[in-house]
């Protein structure tokens, strides 16, 4: 299979910060995986997510996503690559409050300067939220909001769907309806890279867990069956609290 | 209170470009507000104190040449009269200096002081010899005229030479660029310099108290009455002199005023705007600050310290730079009254201005800064900034469907998100836009009005001639020219008119004067002997209207007279009468034309032309290109309203900038997450750019009809006050494509305004502020 996404040994100082966010991660990520990462807070996970989608760059190393070297491309260069190939779902949503659900799903298609109405009506409609089009964010509930940023994220068909704590923000049903959702979209072929702090439902679909510990990659967990990745994951989480 | 200060100073440092924008804008406000302030208090006094110190005449009167002196000497008795000058014989001549004649009535008088008309000696002495004269200075320096040159008299035979001994200030007479002038001989001087019919004699009155419009008529109605008829040429009274030497100043005093209003108005909306986005922004740090132990009354202060801090800066530099930059225009109203040039300002009024412009710009910042007082501390701890609403949906929609690019689809939408700050913002835009137009507009007028008195484009060459050089002669000569295309002739004579004070001057045309280029604002032109036309003041002076006949009467003979056309002329602010030669066909002594004003075949040298026929007869006749310049008054004004429409842009500007810097701040987050889903940076830059541009499209638009509004209004309020309407042609000065042109020049500007705000969006790092969430 072809890698879609390598970092080779990259490492990330913020300003200020006095040790790396990550340092010196090399993972790479092939087509059609569903891989979570998983860490305490302050481990670097954001940061490594970040810096595929291209909305940073690294201090060193290389970030290649689809062939491409993100160095080469220009602050111009990254935001079309940003627009046509990744797909971004953040904890809190993120939602333009002024615009209507579906005016929020176009974005992206828009920034490209295409219509893709069409679409999005199929997209919300395939999320279970055709009925929320017209409304506006404030009036949505948690759930529904990460629908249509899951909607918009997916709008521009992207190679790589990128989610940072996607449930986060949400109740224990809305986070649920959440994974099943990225879940179903994995089966029709989606790669997704995933952040989340819940062990159980990064296993219940993910078939590899990353373990970020420090701004390291401790652990490259491939689960072949649920049961696998449950009792995986808790020697993970076991090492995590015995630090 | 040193928590409140210390506050407020620390949130300044961090809004420095905030706080730029306020100095900037109060600045330039107070200091045309200074200005108009400055000029207003000054432009009566100087010369009511110039009129009383220099004994001004209340009336004066023109006699014919004839009258018996000692009828004469009976008249200030006849009028009540406490003071009296002359009679002073009156000669005019034509003199030559440096190959440029002029005309001037040269008075024979034999002291400077006196009663009545003090002259003020500003350089020299007084003519002690009958080959000396002395000038106005304001004559003399208007055309470059020095003690101890000498003029050469053209109009006599004899053309004697006289030496220049003196300048004197005349309270009693306009300033040279607006008025023909006097000079003075000794009385014996007189006789030797007087040629036919170019004689009179001149007597000043003053009474006890300044007389009224309606007194000073029911003086010369009296002196009518006394004097065989047709004794009185001319006259003049001192409202009309004062008028002349304050219209400059009256007029810039009213435009400064009404703009400094609006310079006024424009900076207390963007002190609103910023207020309120302020307020907006710092909701969480509000309710800490309350939580902390502020006072509802010291938050307040807090926020509207922030903008008096910079305000009171501006004014600090704004009311003495208003006050210097009005002194050129003091130091010329009193330079020409012969007023001894003080430096003029008065640390009461300055401090006046300040506590005015201070109260009411702390009472723009108040009133939106009242809103952080009144809220409540937990719910505001919990919003970090105001709640938005879905603004603008309806123009998103409407452009979305237009197929604008999204961002620029965005820009729109934030442009209108606060509707009060929109508005606020559209007003600046408005304001500036508006006076833009003025400022294009009205020196077009002007120059159209003037090219009407100058004759530019209709004629190129006028020809005077003395009385030695008869009228036959001089149209032989100018027929003779093969570039001589057309002459009109102009003769000139005074005609009593009922109702009106003093004798009107009157232009008698020969030759198809309906070509000169003169402005008609309704009726026709004259085509028949006893056919007038008159500009405003004159016919509301003597209750006529278009299609009115009336009787005048000159020399003691009487004229039928017919209205039909109303013209447009500043002079004597609006008191003279236009018709043809003809009408004066059988008064006697026959009225003979003076001055030609020659029309060449298109391509003709104009120079060569003047240079030929000048030397025809080098003494008798004066020969010069037109001269179509704009005069000094008017200059000055047209260069007032460019730094008016100067200011009143930068305050536009000012506006739109803040306004966009306070969209783009408390927008981050959004500019952030746009940036996430693939927004470019020049993305960003169009939708910022996109924001400003229809800010300024929407103000621009609405602008241009209240600017021409305004437009037509200023030119009614100057032509007014110089006696006239304004002619239909003055208030269309724009083309359709100039009415497109400059809303779109308001939107190139705000785009380039628009730079700083978009660059500062374009670089959010998205990263940093989706972390700091
Ligand atoms: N913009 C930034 N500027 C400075 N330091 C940052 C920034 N973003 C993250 N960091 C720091 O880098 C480290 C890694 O942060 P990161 O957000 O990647 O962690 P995380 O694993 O996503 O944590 P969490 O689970 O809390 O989201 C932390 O120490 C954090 O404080
Ligand atoms: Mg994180």
């Amino acid at each position: 299979m072809i890698d879609l996404v390598r970092l080779t040994d990259v490492n990330k100082v913020y300003q200020g910060g006095i040790t790396g966010a990550l340092n010196g991660v090399s993972i790479s990520v092939e087509k059609g995986e569903f891989a979570a990462i998983m860490g305490p807070s302050g481990s670097g996970k954001s940061t490594m997510l970040n810096l595929i989608a291209g909305l940073d760059r690294p201090t060193s190393g290389t970030i290649t996503v689809g062939g491409t070297d993100l160095a080469k491309l220009s602050e111009g260069g990254l935001a079309r690559f940003r627009r046509d190939t990744i797909g971004f779902v953040f904890q809190f949503f993120y939602l333009l409050s002024n615009l209507t659900a579906l005016e929020n799903v176009l974005i992206p298609a828009q920034l490209k300067g295409g219509d893709a109405k069409a679409h999005a009506r199929d997209l919300l409609d395939k999320l279970g939220i055709k009925e929320v089009a017209d409304k506006y964010p404030a009036r949505l509930s948690g759930g529904q909001q990460q629908r249509v940023a899951i909607a918009r994220a997916l709008i521009n068909n992207p190679m790589l769907l990128l989610a940072d704590e996607p449930t986060g923000a949400l109740d224990t049903h809305s986070g649920d309806q959440v994974m099943e959702l990225l879940g179903g979209l994995h089966r029709d072929g989606q790669t997704i890279l995933l952040v989340t702090h819940d062990a159980k439902l990064a296993t219940r679909n993910a078939a590899r867990v990353l373990s970020v510990v420090d701004g390291r990659i401790v652990d490259d967990a491939r689960l072949e069956s649920p049961e696998r990745a449950a009792s995986e994951v808790i020697r993970v989480r076991s090492e995590e609290t015995s630090r | 209170m040193t928590a409140v200060i210390v506050k407020a100073l620390a949130d300044l440092r961090r809004r420095r470009l905030q706080a730029g924008v306020i100095f900037v804008t109060v600045l330039l406000s107070i200091a045309a507000g200074t200005m108009a302030v400055t000029l207003m208090s000054q432009t009566r006094d100087p010369y009511q104190a110039a009129f009383q110190a220099q004994k001004g005449a209340h009336l004066q009167v023109a006699y014919k040449a004839g009258t018996d002196p000692r009828l004469l000497s009976t008249t200030p008795a006849a009028i009540g009269a406490t003071a009296f000058g002359g009679p002073y014989p009156v000669s005019t001549i034509q003199f030559k200096f440096k190959e440029q004649k002029f005309f001037v009535d040269a008075v024979g008088r034999d002291n400077p002081l006196g009663d009545v008309e003090v002259l003020n000696i500003t350089s020299g002495r007084w003519a002690q010899a009958n080959d000396e004269i002395v000038l106005t200075r304001s004559f003399a320096d208007l055309h470059g005229i020095s003690i101890g040159d000498r003029v050469k008299v053209t109009s006599v035979a004899q053309t004697p030479l006289l030496s220049v001994v003196g300048e004197v200030v005349d309270i009693d007479e306009g300033s040279a660029d607006l008025s023909s002038q006097r000079a003075w001989v000794q009385a014996a001087a007189i006789p030797s310099l007087t040629s036919p019919d170019s004689s009179y004699y001149l007597m000043d009155y003053r009474f006890a108290a300044d007389p009224t419009r309606a007194q000073l008529q029911g003086y010369t109605d009296r002196l009518r009455a006394a004097l065989p008829a047709g004794s009185i040429t001319g006259s003049l009274n001192y409202i009309l002199i004062r008028n002349i030497f304050n219209i400059t100043n009256q007029i810039l005093t009213g435009v400064l005023s009404a703009f400094s209003i609006f310079a006024l108005a424009a900076t207390l909306a963007i002190v609103a705007t910023l207020v309120t986005g302020i307020v907006i922004s710092a909701y969480r740090e509000i309710g800490i600050m309350k939580a902390i132990g502020f006072m509802p009354a010291e938050v307040v202060g807090v926020f509207a310290l922030q903008i008096v801090i910079p305000a009171l800066a501006a004014c600090m530099l704004g009311i003495p730079l208003g006050t210097i930059v009005s002194q050129p225009l003091l130091a010329n109203s009193s330079h020409a009254l012969g007023l001894s040039y003080t430096p003029s300002f008065s640390i009461g009024m300055d401090l006046m201005i300040l506590a005015a412009g201070l109260l009411v710009v702390a009472i723009a910042a108040t009133l939106p800064a009242l809103r952080a007082g009144l809220l409540k501390p937990i719910a505001a701890i919990a919003k970090a900034s105001a709640p938005r609403g879905a603004g603008g949906r309806l123009l998103r929609t409407s452009a979305a469907r237009a197929h604008l690019p999204r961002p620029v689809v965005l820009g729109i939408g934030d442009a209108l998100a606060r509707p009060l700050r929109a508005v606020l913002t559209l007003v600046t835009v408005l304001l500036g836009v508006a006076t833009v137009v003025v400022a294009v507009g009205l020196p077009r007028s002007f120059l159209l009005i003037n090219n009407s008195a100058t004759g530019a484009g209709n004629y190129q060459v006028v020809v005077t001639r003395t009385s030695a050089y008869p009228d036959s002669e001089v149209m032989r000569v100018l027929k003779a020219q093969p570039e001589t295309a057309r002459v009109v002739a102009i003769g000139g004579q005074n005609i009593t008119v009922p109702g009106v004070l003093d004798p009107v001057n009157t232009r008698l045309y020969r030759g198809d004067s309906s070509r000169l280029g003169f402005l008609v604002i309704a009726g026709r032109w004259f085509s028949a002997p006893g056919e007038v036309l008159a500009p405003a003041a004159l016919l509301r002076d003597a209750h006529l209207k278009i299609g009115d006949s009336f009787t005048g009467s000159t020399d003691g003979q009487v004229l039928q007279l017919r209205v039909v056309g109303e013209t447009y002329d500043i002079n004597n602010f609006g008191h003279s009468l236009f018709m043809d030669l003809a009408t004066m066909a059988s008064t006697k002594p026959a009225i003979e034309p003076y001055m030609y004003d020659v029309t060449l075949a298109s391509g003709a040298d104009v120079a060569a032309y003047v240079h030929r026929v000048a030397a025809v007869q080098p003494d008798l006749i004066d020969v010069h290109a037109s001269d179509t310049s704009i005069i000094t008054p008017v200059q000055i004004i047209d260069l007032v309203l460019l730094v008016i429409a100067g200011v009143l842009a930068l305050i536009g500007i000012g506006g739109v900038f803040n306004t966009l810097l306070l969209n783009t701040r408390e927008r981050i987050r959004d500019t952030a997450t746009l940036k996430a889903l693939g927004m470019s940076p020049r993305q960003v830059m169009a939708m910022v750019t996109a924001s400003a541009a229809f800010l300024a499209l929407i103000g621009g638009v609405v602008a241009m009809p209240v600017g021409l509004y305004l437009h037509h209004v200023l030119n009614d309020v100057i032509s007014n006050s110089a006696g006239n309407d304004t002619p239909p042609a003055a208030y269309a000065v724009f083309n359709a494509y100039e009415l497109v042109l400059i809303p779109l020049l308001a939107v190139a500007v705000a785009s380039v305004a628009a730079l700083v705000p978009g660059r500062w969006a374009a670089r959010t790092n998205v990263v940093e502020v989706l972390h700091a969430e």
